[in-house]
């Protein structure tokens, strides 16, 4: 074991440069030269493996919460009084005409606003009685309320905000952040993904996917049942003690077929065997909630253990339930893996899909049960992450993939009906906020008009949410790229219109 | 300017591109400058009008060679002439270019090379994968010492007969060889036995198995229909037919013609309608509220940028928005080959149809028998409607119903249901069908790439800066086959062989499989190609026959081992320096462990099935299907047939860098990661794999010695050096001890990995077995083709 480890330190550098260079995209020369930018940062013992970013870095880390189905801005964040005055009737032709809709039919009416706003912190701005914990923290966050997109059905839409392209294939954010940057703990996947809400969201694991990039930047889900990684757990029977010495068994042999071999991949598999062992304690260690003071479990409504009691029933919106903590576990454990050293942590909530067409899915009666799962969860984090230092270098992104309509969806009822109460896509204004990283707290950023349908003062393409995100982490979003098919492949797609929004940030 | 050129001219000679002999190589257009030109400068001066500044194109050599308003851009002889040259060197910001806001970086080499080019005398040419095949004289051995020579390198000798072996058989059936039938080689390892081998390898139905896999990528197939629903769709029986067709050593071209257009053929048999389903792996959106005709058209759209990009190796996905920025394919012709693909009937139909659908003669009966019955019915709901006016309309059940027609509705909804049962139990695939004259289709440009946003009608063609329509081909996909395989089209044989040779060599000639246009990658061996490429086009589009001639090369026969001095000459064996060393993919290394273990099921084809995976990954809110581990021998069949869910794929397969079969995947870039490590050492599979190794070892040798010794060849084929297999046989016999003093971790051990216990040995010392060949299944030697 030991003359192991003396030799994978020797030939790690080796290692690590061979490996960049047959990534086989050409990108030799920029990882390259960051991982001599990475190599003299581990002299000082403080950065492992990450590569330089290109320009200054804000935020070291991104967690990105998604709200896969899209959640009502008009409940939550975007307050329309001038709904109340016309609700139930008629939409106006200018909101009809030209227009798509997935579900809606014919002339929708109006729908109010169907709960209470209050102003709130120094920025006064205007908040629901769904949010009461954000409330508190409002003035921490930059909230958007003008963000726009072009897609209008989930799975594109979904796939348009995470890779910045309606159509599969490309990486993820994550990805192409920890592309950009490395990771910096060895032990721990850089790019790692938590589900909540009882479903996978619904374009499914190209979400986290690293599209052309090599797959070693994709999004490892860890999941709180079962394995936190797939296959993680050593075979029934097979005892840590036996797993080392199987793997010191491998490792000598490796070692003797790299003498006759001489090639440097098969000191790179020491080594990648080396990190799942290593992965096999610290990843069930980096998710183990139970080793949480209680007082931070009560901050984010966590309860360490927790399986979903979901029955999954065809319809299994049928199965939220206010006191689900899978989120706020999910939340404390964002915590606990950025505390660790990992790059990106993506969240998805299944279920913010509120139309109202069948029980479990409405804006009266679903939409406080979601925020309940979640409001005081994600307070608690941006509170969990100041008093330990972390907000100014972890940068927190929340929102879905578009907004819904002030109209109510009336293809199963046109009538008001309790549990029934929708409203339909909408992705011509919409609210996302951030947070911590270097952005400004208390920013009320943008307008929309007076029935939240378009935006009127400063709108926000949520390629700007891209642009700005690559921004903070220190990849200059229109020279960070990659050549792929006859393109130079970017996030933020090849036109130059993705701003970076400086007025978000510190 | 007069001044500036002493002191670049210097510069020049210190930077120029120097030889290995040391003398200047001169500039060469579409190796050195187009490239340059590519990236830097024709997104403004290229061939997209919209985007196009200065009025100046800089890909056409008329254009740059003119006079415009700020001077000429490219003055042959006179670099200090040429106004590129002075716009990239410039320090004032509002003149400099590219200019800032592009975001784009131009290299003081670059510059150079381009500044060298003019001085040599601008010379124009095309970009080097558009020039006409020539096929050089020779072979592939002389072709690759050729480029090796110029390095000081040359061919290295043959690698050891086992090792070759394997090699083979592993690159041609997927499957590694017994040691027996390796040793029979290596007793004599000629030339002739050699080629009986390969003859032998290729004539095996094992070969189109591993070779679909490559196809099958590229036609982005997968067992459901992609999106947010995500469900089944029955399209395996075209994964048999690109078994087959391979097996069958189909010619390129009609393998071509009948994928894209089988059913335009002249009174079509199923198994060439069956081929159209390659077109229809396209993926079927059935989320609630989309807009069909939008995924339709997407669609059409997927499978004109697949066309272009596995035959050609050029991306057209850009031009659906604008006009291409670096190769020749304007918007107006993107829609007009699009418009060859826009008439057929599929249209985002959860049924998927069209669709071949063919019932046995017994499901025939039945049909039959139920359809009589659903039309009795609904003739009497008929006339008990005509009875009371006040019926509600409809065949919907409804509150208001009376008595006897609620009755009969629920009757009909039964029957319905028991059809649709039925008729989902009958052999059906999607395919093509032209959509008949009367409802033809009229193609017009979407702006911005959008299909609400309609701009001018376009009509069916091809983009002209290719090569024409061979004459008398007609103007639909029966044409778009014939121009794709048209001799006149160097693209395709150049693309094709160079995926064939990546597959061999672990890297392709020309490194982007990808992308063979302006920014892709220049052939490590332009000549070496071309030989190739002619030979494959010339050798009747033989699959077989053009792998025989390269896995019959020196080339490819030469040892993999590596010197220091080899890894700083060629670190990548883009040379073909040595023979290529290399991961196995993720099927052949699942293939390869139930192999070697004796557990691989040799059943050929049917529906995909389901090895088991963890429980719970599948939760997509929609499907119905559950993922059920198989019990039997589908427990065991080759990953080939793996059920594929495309939000959800297996993921022993994922980690090992296979796709999700959502688009065409080109090429699978090779990683090394820890994850793959958990799976080798825990996955079932494997470890199922690791208890039935330890089974054939003990049972097929005695003594500890020579058990390991068995278990080392059945999986490295080759002979053991010397004292190799001790670590083996020390944690052999370390685990025994340990597991003699723990029977109930011995207990959880055996049942965990379905071990079946040989007579004559302890569950403790089987046991050990087991771990010891769990150690084995994980080397990397096992792991690797070499």
């Amino acid at each position: 074991m030991n003359n192991i480890s003396i030799q994978l330190q020797q030939t790690r550098a080796i290692t690590r440069r061979h490996f960049f260079q047959t990534g086989g995209l050409g990108f030799g020369a920029m990882a390259l030269q960051s991982i001599r930018a990475a190599e003299s940062g581990a002299q000082h013992g403080a950065v492992v493996g990450a590569r330089a970013p290109m320009i200054a870095p804000k935020a070291k880390r991104v967690i990105y919460l998604h709200m896969a189905g899209s959640p009502s801005q008009l409940e939550l964040f975007d307050y329309k009084p001038e709904l109340e005055r016309l609700h139930m009737q008629d939409a106006p032709a200018s909101f009809l005409e030209g227009k798509r809709f997935a579900f809606i039919k014919g002339v929708p009416k109006i729908l109010a606003g169907q709960f209470g706003f209050r102003q709130h912190g120094q920025s006064g701005q205007w908040i629901s009685e769904l949010l009461p914990n954000f409330a508190r923290i409002v003035d921490k966050t930059a909230v958007m309320r003008t963000v726009h997109t072009e897609q209008f059905n989930h799975a594109p839409a979904q796939l348009f905000a995470q890779t910045g392209t309606p159509r599969l294939g490309n990486p993820s954010i994550g990805s192409w952040v920890t592309y950009g940057l490395g990771s910096v703990n060895e032990n721990l996947p850089g790019f790692v993904v938590l589900l909540s809400g009882g479903k996978t969201p619904d374009a499914g694991k190209s979400l986290w996917g690293s599209g052309f990039l090599p797959s070693v930047y994709q999004g490892v889900q860890c999941r709180t049942s079962g394995d936190p990684v797939l296959y993680l757990g050593d075979p029934a029977g097979m005892e840590r003690s036996t797993r080392r010495r199987v793997l010191d068994t491998i490792a000598e042999m490796n070692e003797a077929e790299h003498l006759r071999s001489g090639d440097p991949e098969t000191i790179t598999r020491i080594a990648q065997y080396e990190l799942a062992y290593r992965m096999q304690m610290s990843v069930p260690e980096v998710m183990d909630l139970s080793k949480e003071p209680q007082h931070i479990l009560d901050l984010y409504g966590a309860k360490p253990g927790y399986v979903s009691k979901g029955k999954g029933s065809d319809d299994p919106r049928a199965d939220y339930r206010g006191d689900d903590p899978t989120f706020a576990n999910n939340c404390l454990l964002a915590r606990r893996l950025v505390e660790s050293g990992v790059r990106f942590v993506q969240l998805y909530d299944w279920g913010w899909d509120h139309h109202g067409s069948s029980l479990g899915e409405s804006i009266d009666e679903t939409l406080p049960i979601k925020c309940q799962t979640t409001d005081r969860a994600i307070a608690g984090l941006i509170t969990d992450l100041e008093q330990r230092g972390l907000l100014d270098e972890t940068l927190i992104v929340w929102g879905g993939e578009f907004g819904r309509t002030p109209m109510m969806q009336n293809n199963v009822r046109s009538e008001l009906k309790k549990g029934y109460i929708g409203r339909d896509h909408h992705p011509y204004a919409f609210t996302m906020w951030m947070a911590g990283g270097g952005i400004k707290g208390g920013v009320a950023y943008g307008q929309t008009d007076e029935f939240g349908y378009y935006p009127v003062e400063n709108p926000v393409n949520i390629r700007d949410v891209q642009a700005t995100l690559l921004n903070q982490v220190g990849l200059d979003p229109y020279r960070f790229r990659v050549p792929y098919q006859g393109l130079d492949n970017r996030l933020i797609g090849p036109t130059n219109e993705a701003r970076v929004l400086k007025d978000l940030l510190v | 300017m007069k001044n500036r050129e002493p002191v670049v001219l210097s510069v020049l000679l210190l930077t120029a591109i120097v030889s290995s002999a040391g003398a200047i190589e001169p500039v060469q257009f579409g190796r050195d400058v187009l490239p340059i030109l590519s990236s830097t400068c024709f997104s403004c001066h290229g061939p997209d009008e919209h985007d196009r500044k200065g009025k100046l194109r800089l890909d056409l050599e008329a254009d740059a060679k003119k006079e415009h308003e700020n001077g000429v851009p490219i003055v042959p002889g006179h670099p200090g002439k040429s106004s590129v040259i002075e716009r990239l060197l410039t320090k004032d910001s509002d003149e400099v270019m590219p200019p800032p806001k592009a975001h784009k970086e131009v290299k003081k080499e670059q510059v150079e090379t381009l500044r060298r080019w003019i001085l040599e005398g601008a010379a124009w040419g095309r970009h080097w994968s558009f020039e006409p095949i020539r096929k050089p004289t020779g072979d592939i051995d002389l072709l690759v010492r050729g480029t090796l020579e110029k390095k000081g390198l040359g061919l290295r000798s043959v690698a050891e007969p086992h090792v070759l072996v394997r090699r083979l058989a592993l690159d041609l059936v997927g499957v590694p060889p017994t040691p027996e039938q390796a040793a029979a080689f290596a007793l004599e390892p000629s030339s002739a036995a050699y080629e009986r081998l390969v003859d032998e390898l290729l004539g095996s139905s094992q070969f189109g198995e591993h070779w679909a896999r490559m196809w099958l990528d590229l036609a982005r197939y997968a067992d459901t229909k992609g999106y947010e629903k995500d469900l089944e769709r029955t399209i395996w029986p075209w994964r048999d037919w690109v078994v087959n067709a391979l097996n069958a050593d189909m010619p390129l071209d009609r393998f071509t013609e009948e994928q894209l257009a089988g059913d335009l053929l002249p009174n079509p048999s199923d198994s060439q309608l069956i081929a159209t389903a390659f077109h229809r792996n396209t993926m079927t959106n059935e989320e609630g509220g989309i807009d069909r005709e939008e995924f339709r058209q997407l669609a059409v759209k997927d499978r004109v940028d697949t066309t272009v990009q596995v035959w050609m190796g050029l991306t057209m996905g850009c031009a659906k928005c604008h006009t291409h920025k670096y190769d020749p394919i304007s918007q107006t012709e993107y829609y007009s080959f699009y418009a060859l693909f826009n008439q057929t009937e599929d249209a985002n139909l959860g049924s998927d149809e069209p669709l071949l659908f063919r019932p046995t003669p017994e499901q025939q009966l039945q049909l039959d028998a139920q359809k009589t019955e659903i039309d009795e019915i609904l003739k009497r709901l008929d006339e008990a409607r005509k009875n009371d006016p006040s019926a509600v309309k409809g065949n919907n059940l409804d509150p208001a119903d009376s008595p006897e027609i609620g009755k009969l509705k629920r009757e009909l909804n039964e029957k319905r249901e028991a059809q649709k049962t039925l008729r989902s139990k009958v052999f059906s695939v999607p395919v093509m069908r032209e959509l008949s004259e009367t409802k033809k289709r009229d193609t017009k440009i979407h702006r911005r790439g959008n299909f609400l946003e309609l701009g001018d009608p376009v009509s069916p063609g091809f983009p002209v800066a290719f090569h024409a329509l061979p004459e008398g081909a007609p103007m639909n996909r029966i044409g778009v086959a014939k121009w794709l395989m048209s001799r006149e089209n160097p693209l395709t044989a150049r693309v094709w062989a160079n995926r064939v040779w990546a597959r061999l060599f672990g890297v392709g000639i020309v490194e982007t499989e990808e992308d063979f246009g302006a920014l892709g990658s220049a052939p490590s061996n332009p000549q070496l190609l071309d030989w190739l490429a002619a030979s494959y086009r010339d050798g009747g589009w033989s699959l077989k026959k053009l792998i025989r001639t390269i896995v019959l090369s020196h080339t490819y026969r030469q040892d993999s081992t590596l010197t220091s001095a080899l890894l700083e000459a060629d670190p990548r064996n883009v040379l073909s320096s040595r023979g290529a060393r290399f991961r196995l993919s993720a099927e052949v290394i699942r293939d390869q462990a139930l192999s070697v273990s004796g557990l691989l099921s040799g059943k050929i084809g049917g529906p995909s099935v389901m090895p088991p995976q963890p429980g719970g990954l599948w939760r997509s809110a929609y499907s119905t299907r559950t993922w059920n581990d198989a019990e039997d021998e589908d427990r065991y069949r080759r990953g080939l047939y793996t059920y594929l869910k495309r939000t959800t794929p297996y993921p022993s397969f994922t980690t090992f860098d296979a796709g999700s079969g959502e688009v065409c995947q080109i090429r699978r870039i090779r990683t090394n990661t820890p994850l793959q490590a958990l799976i080798t050492l825990n996955d079932p599979v494997f470890m199922e794999a690791a208890a039935a190794l330890a089974k054939r070892m003990v049972s097929e040798a005695d003594g500890q010695g020579a058990r390991v010794e068995r278990g080392l060849r059945l999986a490295l084929i080759r002979p053991l050096v010397s004292g190799e297999e001790r670590p083996l046989v020390r944690l052999q016999a370390d685990m025994q001890s340990v597991f003699e003093g723990q029977p109930q971790r011995v207990e959880l051990l055996l049942k965990g990995t379905r071990a079946v216990v040989p007579e004559g040995v302890s569950k403790a010392e089987f046991a050990a077995w087991i771990t010891t060949a769990n150690a084995i299944l994980n080397l990397d030697e096992f792991l690797t083709r070499n």
